[in-house]
């Protein structure tokens, strides 16, 4: 019987990734298209070559890599010939939250003007130079004015003192998150600079999950991905 | 109010995000010192709101039932704060002080510090022109009668000491003897009592005479002839009345 995998790999969930020797790239799924958006393929290579196992063959190694709003909790890298090496990424099971959040005060929202007055707010008191790139035509989606409020104030409060802010507000193509069953675009506020504070983390994360927001830490980067619900 | 004058930064700002959200069902609190606009700003952006003080919980717990949007002020004065829900709700209340910051932070999605009089100096000039064209008009006194250009302005309670102490001045520099006389009288009346009165109370008198006097003519030779008293007495005067 003669199968033919490919169409399985490349529907795949987890990412995966067939190399050449040199390190370009000859053949990689639907799943690793969204994550080269935020790691480069040197670096994927680069992970592919260090727990590549000893002899031909495939190993799988548990460590934790994070990339942006991905997680991965192990690898599978491996290789029959000395032209090509795979590496296959496997997602961490994302924790379903038990208590059901009421959506019941969420109400159309134009986010431009609740970003524009918090970042008015914000410039109150505080001098830092903030650049703002936004999608004025984003259209109105469902929100807790209030509690999101809240939210926006505390993340830039986070970034008082940083040199420089710069804002991006965008609706992110292909990537989804899943509200009560239904897939649900994703409009991605994020703000970098150079150094933040990192005290209120745990109460941002708090108030983001009140609006069904997931929140992405880094250094100096904070990212919250809202469900678009309409 | 028509308009709601500032050349503050802060106060533009704090107007500006009030215009943005004033559709929105987000809760904003303007935090600052008694007697600096918080309620006329908030008026002047809400007109026909509905306005509670939080000194009556019960008129608050009421007016929160009944309406989508309302103006609480004195927040700092209601003791239930921390039972207060705002969902869904456009709530725009103004406090002396932020009191249980905690409680503050989790109801409100905006938090404004509005500056005093001090930190906003073109806003106190026109505030005193406001007020002198007013207590002039009050008083019937025509502006060329009265030095304007060096009111001591009170500051230190805002809006409230900074009228007190216009309107004092002008009281104060509009008088004739017969007005002077009579508050001395009404003063002396209520005041006079012991055994040493004459000489407790010339000072009344005698103070701003030589004060005035070496102001007006410099030397204290020349005052004492102006006054047709002794070189001596009067030094003896300065001396006793604490003169610098």
């Amino acid at each position: 019987m003669n199968i033919n995998f490919e169409s399985f790999v490349e529907w795949d969930n987890s990412p995966f990734i067939l190399f050449n020797n040199n390190g370009k790239i000859i053949y990689l799924n639907n799943a690793s298209e969204i994550l080269f958006g935020y790691v480069s393929k040197k670096e994927l290579y680069d992970i592919a070559i260090s727990y590549a196992p000893q002899n031909f063959g495939y190993k799988t190694t548990s460590l934790t890599l994070n990339y942006d709003s991905f997680t991965f909790h192990s690898i599978t890298v491996g290789y029959e010939n000395d032209e090509q090496i795979s590496i296959r990424l496997y997602h961490t099971p994302m924790i379903k939250t038990i208590k059901k959040i009421d959506t019941n005060n969420f109400v159309l929202t134009d986010i431009n003007i609740l970003l524009e007055a918090n970042i008015s707010l914000f410039q109150t008191k505080n001098q830092n130079p903030l650049k703002l790139l936004t999608d004025q035509d984003l259209p109105p989606f469902k929100l807790d004015q209030n509690n999101f409020s809240k939210l926006l104030r505390k993340v830039l409060d986070s970034f008082s003192l940083s040199e420089y802010i710069d804002i991006t507000l965008k609706l992110l193509i292909g990537e989804h998150i899943i509200i009560e069953d239904k897939r649900k675009p994703i409009v991605q506020l994020n703000i970098k600079s150079n150094k933040r504070c990192d005290n209120s983390d745990e109460e941002i994360a708090l108030l983001a999950s009140k609006n069904k927001i997931k929140t992405i830490f880094k250094d100096g980067y904070i990212a919250l991905d809202i469900p678009f619900i309409t | 109010m028509d308009v709601f004058f500032t050349n503050s930064k802060t106060v533009q700002h704090i107007i500006k995000n009030f215009n943005l959200t004033k559709t929105l069902f987000v809760s904003s609190i303007l935090i600052g010192d008694p007697n600096i606009g918080k309620k006329s700003l908030v008026r002047y952006i809400f007109p026909n709101t509905p306005i509670v003080s939080g000194c009556n919980q019960y008129e608050v717990t009421e007016a929160l039932n009944r309406y989508d949007e309302l103006i609480i002020t004195d927040f700092e004065k209601l003791t239930n704060q921390d039972n207060l829900d705002f969902n869904n709700k456009r709530i725009i209340a103004t406090a002396n002080y932020m009191g249980n910051s905690e409680i503050i932070d989790n109801l409100f999605g905006f938090i404004y510090q509005m500056p005093s009089l001090l930190e906003r100096p073109d806003d106190t000039r026109y505030i005193t022109d406001k007020f002198t064209e007013e207590a002039l008009d009050i008083l019937m006194i025509k502006k060329e009668d009265i030095e304007l250009q060096n009111i001591p302005l009170d500051l230190s309670k805002n809006s409230k000491s900074l009228k007190k102490s216009i309107y004092t001045y002008i009281v104060k520099y509009s008088m004739n003897s017969i007005d002077i006389e009579n508050i001395l009288y009404n003063y002396l009346l209520e005041n006079i009592d012991g055994n040493d009165a004459y000489r407790e109370y010339l000072g009344l008198y005698e103070k701003p005479l030589i004060k005035a006097g070496l102001k007006k003519f410099g030397s204290q030779l020349k005052l004492s002839q102006i006054l047709g008293i002794n070189r001596n007495t009067l030094r003896k005067k300065i001396h006793e009345h604490n003169i610098d």
